[in-house]
């Protein structure tokens, strides 16, 4: 790692003066100090944002649920709470890397982690991503890629929280220029889907500072599968919620991760639920509509049966 | 200063140099400084610090350990080769094999991926301070009397996680034991046995397992 200076932020105006400089937001760590290692990312300086007043807690409220940006993901997936209100984010979290990773990493570094396609974190390899003008998985080897993707670059967006949140319809609260911000979990990675340069939608000096998720969907479930059963990222995930009432769903949505650019999110099958009972028909049918506009290429194809049989457990799941 | 270590290499062994131009730097510091509290608050101040070394005190297995290091220093880094504390094991140094694995406010973390400019203000555990006046924990005696090692570079990040696990779940399932050791490899394939272990040490009946059956498996 190259040397680098150091600076504890103590104010959310502070934050982004201390970083003007090729600075970086520095937290759990486990993202930026592993990009740092391998020469992908350079800093001046880090800027430990753990110690900013406010942003470490999880408040519950009849309408909506707030939870800090510096929140761990043993915080959530330890919180009895939220396993019992958002089941979805609890099983998303409790699927992120390993206790010693979730004892340190945030919320907020695990909707802003970068991509982890094996090109982009190679450090001799200047993929599209980091401003190349080749994406390599496209004809190399792409076994862990996107299905769906708006541009060139096919890293698939690997935050677990993200896509369970997305499928909650969560909203992400930033501070951008000195206000605040508030982007839905599409709005928070949409650049990503179309700029290959791009892992999320957050410019330069941008602060997750919260997360908003709505109580309204009362159900809600994720499920992944993995090379490794434990301690892996997936290989597909998908995260689904819904309000269930007299056993008809209501404003369902599915999300799928690890197969595209943003947290996947198909309206046409959302719209399609809303108002069904969940029977092996109509979740089939839904999943045929996530999947619609799938692009394979060589090595990923997996992915595509992955993905149905992951939507149709997940929805399942919901009956309770 | 401790007493130089075993392993010398011509007039100094790597430790011992890197320690002693440390605690050059770090008594001057330190003489300066009014008290910890007054130090760790100029470090942790706005201001920014580094590239080069700062001042950096440590609570590593309940004493202070005060170093002179650069930001960029990890706490691993800043127990094995800047101290004498060589239990944590660097294996990928990335936060994938677990082999650094320590307790920060008793809870484990991976001490590759943490700075050790960050770790200041917690308790650091590390495998060194399990074992008190000579008597080893149960979960270390678990591990001998189960023979829970092969080459035994993993085990120190095992016994952290485990002995973790059981300050939180006294009594844990099998399952419970492969979801704590979930982020530590054994590449020997030594699993079975650390799973018998953890068990013993908790005082559970022994899992129906075989020493050929793969935790994860199972």
């Amino acid at each position: 790692m190259k040397a680098f200076e150091y600076a504890t932020a103590r104010s959310l105006d502070s934050a982004p003066q201390l970083a003007t400089d090729n600075g970086h937001y520095f937290a759990g760590g486990n993202d930026l100090l592993g990009r740092m290692k391998d020469y992908i990312t350079d800093a001046k300086i880090l800027v430990n944002i753990k110690s900013l007043p406010g942003l470490d807690q999880i408040e519950s409220g009849r309408d909506h649920w707030t939870l800090g940006a510096l929140v761990t993901i043993a915080q959530i997936e330890n919180h009895p709470g939220i396993k019992k209100v958002f089941p979805g984010l609890h099983e998303a979290a409790a699927e992120v890397g390993s206790q010693q990773i979730r004892n340190v990493a945030t919320l907020g570094g695990n909707l802003a982690q970068h991509s982890r396609c094996w090109y982009y974190r190679h450090r001799d390899i200047v993929c599209l991503k980091k401003g190349g003008d080749t994406c390599y998985a496209r004809h190399g080897d792409n076994r862990y890629h996107s299905l769906f993707t708006g541009n060139t670059c096919i890293s698939p967006v690997v935050s677990n929280l993200g896509t369970a949140l997305a499928a909650l319809d969560a909203t992400a609260i930033v501070r951008r220029s000195g206000k605040e911000a508030r982007l839905s979990m599409s709005e928070l990675y949409h650049r990503a889907w179309e700029n290959p340069l791009a892992h999320n939608s957050l410019d330069p000096g941008d602060l997750i500072l919260k997360v908003e998720i709505p109580t309204a969907r009362g159900r809600s479930a994720y499920l992944q599968v993995s090379d490794k059963h434990a301690f892996d990222w997936a290989l597909v995930s998908c995260a689904v919620a819904a309000q269930v009432s007299g056993g008809r769903l209501r404003r369902p949505r599915v999300a799928l991760g690890c197969i595209s650019p943003v947290p996947y999110q198909v309206e046409a099958a959302n719209d399609f639920l809303d108002g069904k009972t969940l029977d092996e028909a109509t979740v089939s049918k839904a999943a045929d509509l996530v999947l619609a506009n799938a692009q394979p290429l060589e090595f990923n194809g997996y992915k595509v049966p992955l993905a149905h049989a992951l939507i149709r457990r997940a929805l399942l799941k919901l009956k309770g | 200063m401790k007493k130089p270590e075993p392993e010398v290499f011509g007039a100094h062994s790597r430790r011992t140099f890197l320690k002693s131009l440390g605690t050059v730097a770090v008594t001057a510091a330190a003489s300066r400084a009014q008290s910890v509290a007054a130090e760790l608050e100029k470090v942790n101040g706005e201001q920014t610090v580094g590239p080069g070394p700062v001042p950096v005190t440590l609570n590593v297995n309940g004493k202070p350990l005060k170093l002179q290091l650069e930001p960029r220093v990890t706490l691993l880094d800043a127990l094995r080769n800047y101290s004498s504390l060589t239990g944590a094991k660097e294996g990928c140094d990335r936060a994938a094999c677990g082999a650094c694995t320590v307790l920060l406010d008793n809870l484990p973390i991976y001490a590759c991926q943490k700075l050790a400019i960050e770790a200041q203000g917690h308790e650091i555990t590390t495998v060194e301070g399990l074992a008190k006046n000579g008597r080893l924990t149960k979960v270390q005696e678990a591990f001998v009397a189960k023979d829970a090692t092969m080459c035994g570079y993993c085990t120190p990040g095992f016994v952290m996680s485990l002995t973790a696990l059981l300050q939180k779940n006294p009594q844990p399932s099998a399952d419970e034991v492969r979801h704590a050791c979930a982020g530590n490899l054994c590449r020997c394939g030594t699993q079975p046995r650390v799973l018998e272990a953890a068990l013993q040490a908790a005082g559970v009946a022994a899992a129906r397992t075989t020493h050929t059956e793969v935790m994860d498996y199972a």
